[in-house]
């Protein structure tokens, strides 16, 4: 028994001895195998144990249990240790160099005008106007006549225009657009729409394009004030601009409005202090409204004596240049992939 | 309107305010006024002096040395010392070196005495010497001092030549009145009032609140009662086209002495931006600026026979004032005598009628011609005056008999002429209006609560007569209201642009001012704010292709007559009559072109990898045009959706280059067709005729969505692509409308989305690769679309994943590998019904195709 005790330990304490190595995993391995395997050397004592007399082979057992247990963890313990080991050399050898830059996604731009086009609809749809559209080929009559403005009347000469025919001309505003909207809809209302699109004018220099964009309003019902477009006006300034914008009207004359306003919004740079921008004044020019004017309503088969309706008018080119600090309109026909990459 | 601070100061008290403040005002008022300009153009030290003598200089042929006689002028003697030249003359006189030809003893000129600054130049005038001869200053032209308008002809090459009357030494600036600042007014068309000076005092006294003290009109008397004094042997005055003009009045005039104007009428006009030409000619021009009345003067005795106000003959023509000759037309209004046309109505007289030097007998002309009637005259000759622009905005007919009642008495103050006729024709002169205005209206329009006191304050102030509505208006109100906040205002005839209620409505916002209009929600209903369906389609498509890596543009809705002709279809451009430029000149009846035009710029400045689109209309005449006659109908407007693509992504580290080419732009298109869910089939084109020549004939398809034609895609032939300066760039053009109808009818819908959502199978999938060896003209797409047919509901995938020519292939042939996805949704498949599959498809295929399994 004591030869039997004495083997067990001695092979205890040569595992011990091996682990206390730098055992390779495929050493720890095989030592593993080569003592508590199915026939690892302390396994081959289970068998010997059978020799011993009855009283000593349940000592034996205890022991060799007890020993193998020990091993076993042991073992584990190694295994853990080495895996450990391993999975920080693997991560170490893993290591990307994250500044590469990443796989290519394209993504492209949409142009400024339609960019400002779309949030200037967003506003507007919030507010319940709808999104109305008209031929950019027009006639006289809903360019000019139907607008209140006859031929050879003096405020034609404030739009010259691309003349297709003497009847048919590239439309000079999106305002021929209120009254096709209003005939369309006549009796409904209210009639509460924004119309934007393309307009042209016979017109050629560093701070005009022949082609441009506007966003037209139009808001027809029973009760209609001059109040309401201010304050709708206020509403859409402050979300385009920035909430601390303050609007000013003044006094001003379009054929299709009566009473007319030009409309200052209070200059996004310097907030009214006056810079370059606003020239000093501290106001910016923005756009142009009123209240529909009677004969208006009444080309869109309205009566005026029943409803009345405010109206207003944007150029997008200017919104858009005012909004992202574009100093030359001609950058925004011109579509350089250097220019077109900042939106 | 150029607005002169003195002058306007002269008819409304201004005092307790600055030229800016009062811009600022009239601004906000509803007139905008610019940065007020100051007329002095800088200029000090310089006097008014008489040439005395002129000599020869003694060592240079082209100098002369004068004396100047400048009067009482201080010398900046410092100056004079320190130069040394003791000889010069003390005094009154100083020797000037110049090298002006043009003047001549008795000459009035400005002198810059030493120490004078001149504007735009360093320093001041010095006293020098000129080749020995000492010279006491500079004798200035009028672009030395910054002016214009001052000198007679003779000082147009040389030294500015003053009138004879100059006082000597008198300091140039105060002579010529130049310390004024011009206010100018950017009218719109509907205030041509304040194209007078008399109504601009009277919109500023109406603004700061202070009466206007006008030119008072004296009128001579009886003898001014229409056509009563009228000499016998005096032409006849006939106005023949009655319905353009309603008005003709004639004012006639002996014993004219034609001369310069004196000083401070000639200042008044300069400020106004009108040249002085002589004292008859510049009183038309006064009266004009102070009336709003355009008047002509007429050299009687040039005059042959009566005066008739008619309509021009065809073939008729005039030589105007500026000595051109004109060719008219019947619709245009012509001044005429026997011999025919003297003069253009309303837009300028003619050159052999002029009043020169040596007339004696003039005829004033102070008219009403129709706008309309003047402004179409006025852009068919396109000759604009100071006269057609009044007249085209509209000019006060009630007053055209007493403006001739001022000239009259301005003819008298300047010694000019002695007034012997008066004679007029009147037709139709409108009356006075009235306009019921509603106190409460107001308040409703406006939105601000407005009291009855403030409406007629407000009328008050611009000196409308405002009264409590009379019996007689009573029933042009509203049976509900109260009449004793109704008012009927009197609109004075210089007010045409006031014609109803509204107009009136503004006229008393103006002068509360626009800040007291609060800001308010609508009473209204509240409403869905809705885009149109083509309007979400247009958004979609935008947003898809801009995340698939494209550049939205904007270009120009007219292009070049040949370019698009190419593109579009030639035959129904739409053609504008006034292009600004040729390759302006018509209207687009495709994108593609624009976009090409854009890439090539690109390209062209180096940004070499392209991917652009752009998202417009395009115009179609309804019928095919005919070259020169416009078309009738409004063309229809059909919206597109174009791009281009074209170059090579640059290398990245993780791979190669990427050429954009055809299935980088095809696959762009499929991923936008995923928004919609709509799949994009392609064919080639069948009839070449519209792909030849411009689109590459192996690389070009139509585009079909289900059985509706879309557009199409392709490269450019290599011809077309060299002359857009581009390599192998790719386009597309595609039909909104059309795609539209698609996305309703076989993709997800627009505004509303109609996606029927389904279930996955959840039985595993078996993947097998099928690898074909097939003849290259075999369409990988047809082979794919069998694989499908042939695979039944078994079959979830097939994908073509492979595609490979050369050796070992033999020539002639492809080799095109497909990935089969097979799952069932009822059981887990076994290996033997996917190899059953797989070989009903391979069987299926070699029958149809010839292609051959090829072992890996």
């Amino acid at each position: 028994m004591r030869v039997m005790r004495d083997r067990i330990h001695e092979i205890e304490q040569q595992v011990m001895r091996e682990l206390e190595k730098r055992l390779s995993p495929e050493e720890l391995q095989e030592l593993k195998v080569r003592t508590v395997g199915k026939k690892g050397t302390l396994t081959a004592l289970y068998k010997e144990m059978r020799d011993l007399r009855n009283e000593f082979k349940r000592e034996a057992g205890q022991l060799i249990n007890e020993v193998r247990e020990s091993l076993e963890k042991a073992f584990a313990d190694r295994e853990g240790e080495m895996a450990a080991v391993l999975m920080e050399r693997r991560l170490r050898e893993e290591t990307l160099d994250i500044s590469l830059p990443g796989l290519p996604v394209r993504r492209g731009y949409q142009h400024p005008l339609t960019l400002v086009i779309d949030e200037i609809e967003e506003i507007f749809l919030g507010l319940g106007f709808s999104v109305a559209e008209g031929p950019e080929i027009e006639t006289d009559h809903y360019n000019f006549e139907a607008l209140n403005l006859p031929k050879d009347h003096p405020a034609r000469d404030m739009q010259d225009s691309f003349f297709v025919s003497e009847e048919i001309v590239l439309r000079t505003q999106t305002s021929p657009v209120q009254v096709r909207t209003m005939q369309k809809m006549c009796p409904a209302l209210p009639v509460k729409i924004i119309a934007p699109g393309k307009v042209f004018r016979y017109d050629d220099d560093a701070t005009h394009s022949p082609m441009f964009h506007q966003v037209e309003g139009l808001f027809v019902d029973k009760g209609v004030r001059m109040s309401d477009l201010k304050g709708v006006l206020l509403l859409f300034v402050r979300q385009m601009f920035g909430e601390d914008r303050e609007i000013r009207l003044r006094p001003s004359f379009f054929p299709f409005t009566e009473p007319s306003a030009e409309v200052d919004v209070s200059c996004m740079i310097c907030g009214g202090k006056g810079c370059r921008l606003c020239k000093g004044s501290g106001w910016i020019e923005i756009l142009g409204a009123g209240m529909v004017h009677p004969r208006v309503l009444e080309m869109g088969g309205y009566d005026p004596a029943e409803v009345t309706g405010f109206a207003f008018g944007m150029g997008v080119e200017r919104v858009a240049m005012l909004k992202y600090g574009i100093e030359d309109i001609r950058l925004i026909y011109d579509n350089d992939v250097r220019f077109l990459r900042q939106f | 309107m150029r607005v002169s601070w003195k002058w306007l100061g002269s008819l409304v008290d201004l005092s307790g305010y600055s030229p800016q403040q009062l811009a600022d005002i009239l601004t906000r008022g509803g007139v905008e006024t610019g940065a007020p300009e100051f007329l002095h153009p800088g200029f000090s030290g310089v006097v008014v002096g008489e040439i005395v003598s002129a000599e020869k200089h003694p060592g240079a042929d082209t100098l002369r040395v004068c004396q100047v006689d400048v009067g009482a002028a201080p010398l900046d003697r410092g100056n004079r010392d320190g130069a040394g030249l003791d000889n010069l003359d003390v005094g009154v006189f100083v020797s000037v070196v110049t090298g002006a030809a043009n003047v001549f003893v008795g000459d009035r000129v400005p002198v810059a005495l030493p120490g004078a600054v001149l504007p735009g130049i360093e320093g001041s005038v010095a006293a020098t010497e000129l080749r020995g001869v000492a010279s006491g200053g500079l004798l200035c032209s009028e672009k030395e001092l910054g002016l214009s308008f001052v000198g007679t002809e003779r000082s147009r090459d040389g030294v500015l030549i003053l009138p004879a009357d100059a006082p000597l030494g008198s300091d140039l600036g105060e002579y010529l009145e130049l310390d004024d600042w011009v206010l100018d007014l950017e009218l719109y068309p509907n205030r041509a009032d304040c194209l007078a000076m008399i109504y601009v005092a009277r919109e500023v006294g109406a603004l700061i609140d202070r009466k206007a003290v006008l030119p008072v009109l004296v009128s001579t008397g009886d003898p001014w009662a229409a056509g009563t004094l009228w000499p016998a042997s005096a032409q006849e005055v006939v106005v023949e086209a009655v319905d353009w003009s309603r008005r003709y009045a004639a004012l006639l005039v002996e014993n004219v002495v034609v001369e310069p104007s004196p000083m401070w009428l000639q200042n008044r006009l300069r400020a106004a931006g009108i040249r002085p030409i002589s004292n008859i000619v510049d009183l038309t021009n006064y009266c004009m600026l102070e009336q709003g009345q355009p008047l002509h003067a007429f050299d009687l005795d040039k005059l042959a026979g009566a005066i008739r106000v008619r309509r021009a003959r065809v073939g008729e023509r005039l030589t105007t004032l500026d000595d051109v000759e004109r060719d008219l037309s019947g619709d245009m209004l012509v001044i005429a005598d026997d011999n025919g046309p003297v003069a253009i109505a309303g837009v300028m007289g003619g050159l052999e009628t002029e009043v020169t030097e040596t007339t004696r007998r003039v005829l004033f002309e102070s008219a009403h011609f129709q706008g309309a009637c003047v402004r179409r005259t006025s852009r068919r000759l396109g000759l604009r005056s100071e006269s057609s622009l009044r007249f085209e905005k509209g000019v006060d007919a009630a007053a055209s008999g007493s403006v001739l009642e001022r000239l009259a008495c301005l003819l008298g103050e300047l010694n000019a002429g002695e007034p012997v006729g008066f004679k007029e024709q009147m037709a139709d002169i409108p009356a006075r209006s009235v306009i019921v205005l509603d106190v409460a209206r107001v308040a409703g329009v406006l939105g601000v609560a407005v009291a009855a006191d403030q409406v007629r304050e407000a009328m008050e102030r611009q000196e409308f007569v405002c009264r409590r509505v009379t019996d007689e208006l009573k029933d042009k109100v509203a049976a509900d209201r109260a009449t004793d906040t109704v008012f009927e205002v009197e609109i004075p005839t210089y007010r045409q642009d006031l014609k109803i209620e509204e107009d009136l409505i503004e006229e008393v916002a103006r002068m509360i001012g626009y800040d007291m209009i609060p800001t308010t929600s609508p009473y209204s209903l509240q409403t869905q704010g809705l885009r149109s369906e083509e309007q979400v389609l247009r958004r979609r498509v935008r947003h898809g292709l801009v995340e698939a890596g494209m550049n939205e543009v904007v270009s120009y809705a007219f292009v070049g007559e040949k370019d698009d002709g190419e593109w579009g279809t030639a035959d129904r451009q739409v053609r504008l009559l006034n292009p600004l430029r040729d390759d302006m000149s018509v209207m687009r009846t495709s994108l593609v072109p624009g976009l090409l035009s854009v890439a090539g710029r690109n390209v062209a400045r180096q940004n070499s990898t392209v991917a652009f689109f752009e998202i417009g209309n395009i115009y179609l005449a309804r019928k095919p045009v005919v070259q020169s006659r416009p078309i009738a109908e409004l063309p229809d407007e059909e919206m597109k959706v174009a791009g281009v693509v074209c170059g090579k992504e640059a290398k990245h580290w993780s791979r190669g280059e990427v050429q954009r080419g055809f299935f980088y732009l095809k696959g762009i298109l499929e991923a936008m067709g995923k928004r919609l869910g709509v799949t994009f089939l392609l064919e080639r084109f069948q009839s070449e005729d519209f792909a030849d020549g411009f689109l590459h004939p192996g690389r070009s398809a139509v585009v079909f969505a289900g059985d509706r034609r879309l557009g199409y895609l392709g490269e450019l032939h290599p011809q077309a692509a060299q002359k857009w300066d581009l390599r192998q760039p790719v386009v597309f053009e595609l039909d909104l409308q059309v795609l539209g109808k698609a996305a309703k009818e076989i993709g997800h819908g627009l505004r509303a989305r109609t996606i029927v959502a389904k279930g996955y199978p959840r039985y595993p999938a078996v993947q097998r690769d099928l690898a074909l060896l097939t003849a290259e003209t075999v369409a990988a797409g047809a082979i794919e679309e069998r694989i499908r047919a042939l695979g039944g509901e078994l079959l979830q995938q097939a994908e073509i994943f492979d595609v490979y020519t050369g050796p070992p292939v033999p020539p002639g042939y492809k080799s095109l590998a497909f990935s089969l996805h097979y799952q069932s949704k009822e059981r887990t498949l076994t290996d033997e019904e996917v190899d059953e599959a797989n070989q009903t498809i391979l069987q299926g295929i070699q029958e149809e195709f010839g292609a051959e399994r090829r072992m890996t």
